[in-house]
């Protein structure tokens, strides 16, 4: 490891999910493998056999943001801003004080204001009612970015990341790399999406690739994935911006890599993806057997499994054998642009609390899919050091490693 | 919300005139006795997003399209701002 380089800390985390809004609830519907999953409820109507989601359900976004800045704010913008609230808090930085130009804020989204691009669609050809007059800044994805770094005063480099499932991890690894290289000292970053809409939920049906009734990643008997919704965000900072503020860390964020198939639009494959997890070692400076748990994609769709186990055994080898790998997808669906940072923040209590999650939903050993995915029940781990996966469509690869601070 | 016909709106500016107060009054929120000429956006609190709620409110109501030109951009007062949206919906209907 090059020790010139800044390390990046967490000093902050907030999450918005199915399980309900924050960590905690988050983290506790994991650790219980109790599925957030239930019947869908849509703006619109829709016809299709697939009638599940992991949404979040009764969200009130007025009693978290003002009328005037809720109206520019898509569904997938409330949730990135409820989250980011959270983990600034807990960073302990307060709305009032202008964060100024050494931060950026960065995040991932795979579509960007569904909700507001279906609706001004059904207006436009359907119903012949205005469109509404913020429909852009509410749909363009840098919507939740630019609204954090608004009610934050962040004026360092702002965007957002589009890489479909690997969004929020990229978001965040990009974050880091911002922080080591030097210009910026605080970065505000993660995903958010919501797009489980009438005619989002049609594509992903015609893909063949949603689940009728259940995620059981790993699971011989698994159909496929169950989309979810929401945000992880977190404040990452460099050691000594952390320290000069005397804020606690909660983690290192100690390795992220990065990969491109650059080979199938939409079928994974192993060794992009083990080379992401390999580069995420490296940069970290660690061998495979540092690691303490992974939090895998873990979709539940055939391919993605048996892909995402091929890559951890090219990569972990013998010792993928004592190694506890969860998806937590069956828990809080698969959160698109979004995923990544739900699940970094699952990793981050996983390795806080040293438990590692149980694969909700697993049934049946898959020859596959040959890896311990904790079934049934939440495990005691102790871990210096856990690894976070996220594979996209696109092809892009995204993993990131977290250790004790 | 149906649309006013264009012999509506030509015969009867009043009524047009009431039409807007209205739209400003249910769109911009704010009570219907404090709506005089005399009023400011500031004195109503009306920022430029309610401003835009109005304008597409209106647009909607009379099937015209009001481009931000001057007379309406820089209208800070109420007069001048319906003075302004009365004679690009006259205009258009003519």
């Amino acid at each position: 490891m090059d020790v010139t380089r800044p390390r990046v800390f967490i000093t902050g985390a907030g999450a918005a999910t199915a399980a309900g809004i924050g960590v905690a609830p988050l983290w506790e519907a994991a650790r219980e493998g109790r599925s957030a999953v239930g019947p869908l409820e849509l703006a619109r109507p829709l016809r299709s056999n697939i009638r599940i989601g992991a949404q979040i359900r009764g969200f009130d976004p007025a009693a978290h943001i003002e009328s005037g800045v809720l109206a520019f704010c898509d569904r997938f913008t409330q949730f990135a801003v409820v989250a980011g609230d959270e983990a600034l808090a807990q960073a302990g930085l307060a709305r009032g004080e202008r964060l100024g130009p050494r931060t950026a804020t960065i995040v991932g989204t795979g579509i960007g204001g569904a909700d507001t691009i279906e609706l001004g669609m059904h207006n436009a050809y359907v119903t012949g009612q205005r469109v509404d007059p913020w429909s852009v800044p509410r749909l363009m994805p840098n919507g939740a970015a630019s609204q954090l770094s608004a009610r934050y005063g962040a004026q360092g480099p702002s965007f957002a990341v589009a890489s479909a499932c690997a969004s929020g991890t990229q978001a965040i690894g990009l974050g880091a790399h911002f922080i080591r290289a030097g210009l910026v000292d605080r970065a505000i970053v993660g995903g958010a999406e919501a797009c489980i809409t009438a005619s989002g939920m049609k594509g992903w049906e015609a893909l063949r690739v949603l689940s009728p009734d259940f995620c059981r990643p790993f699971s011989k008997d698994r159909n496929g994935m169950v989309l979810g919704e929401g945000a992880g965000i977190f404040v990452l900072e460099s050691e000594e911006a952390a320290r000069r503020r005397g804020a606690e860390p909660l983690a290192e964020l100690c390795g992220y890599g990065t990969s491109s198939d650059a080979a199938d639009i939409v079928r994974p494959d192993a060794s992009g993806a083990a080379s992401a997890m390999s580069q995420a070692l490296d940069d970290a400076g660690l061998p495979p057997g540092a690691i303490g748990y992974v939090n895998a994609h873990g979709t539940g769709t055939l391919a993605n499994d048996a892909a995402e186990a091929a890559a951890l055994h090219r990569v972990f080898g013998e010792g993928l054998r004592r190694l506890p790998v969860s998806s937590t997808k069956p828990i809080h669906g698969h959160g698109l642009g979004a995923g990544g940072a739900i699940e970094l923040a699952v990793t981050l209590m996983a390795l806080r609390a040293g438990i590692a999650p149980p694969t909700a939903n697993w049934t049946t050993p898959d020859p596959k899919c040959d890896l311990d995915c904790v079934p049934g029940q939440a495990r005691e781990v102790a871990m210096r050091y856990a690894m976070s996966n996220s594979f996209a469509f696109g092809g892009i690869n995204a993993v990131l490693v977290l250790g004790q601070p | 919300m149906s649309t006013e016909t264009k012999e509506n709106i030509l015969s009867d500016p009043q009524r047009v005139y009431d039409q807007v107060v209205d739209l400003i009054v249910t769109e911009g929120m704010v009570d219907r006795d404090k709506v005089t000429p005399e009023a400011t956006f500031d004195t109503l609190g009306l920022k430029s997003i309610d401003i835009v709620m109005i304008l597409t409110a209106v647009e909607e109501k009379f099937d015209v399209y009001i481009p931000m030109d001057g007379s309406i951009a820089e209208a800070r007062d109420l007069k001048s701002f319906i003075d302004g949206v009365l004679q690009r919906i006259a205009s258009e209907k003519n």
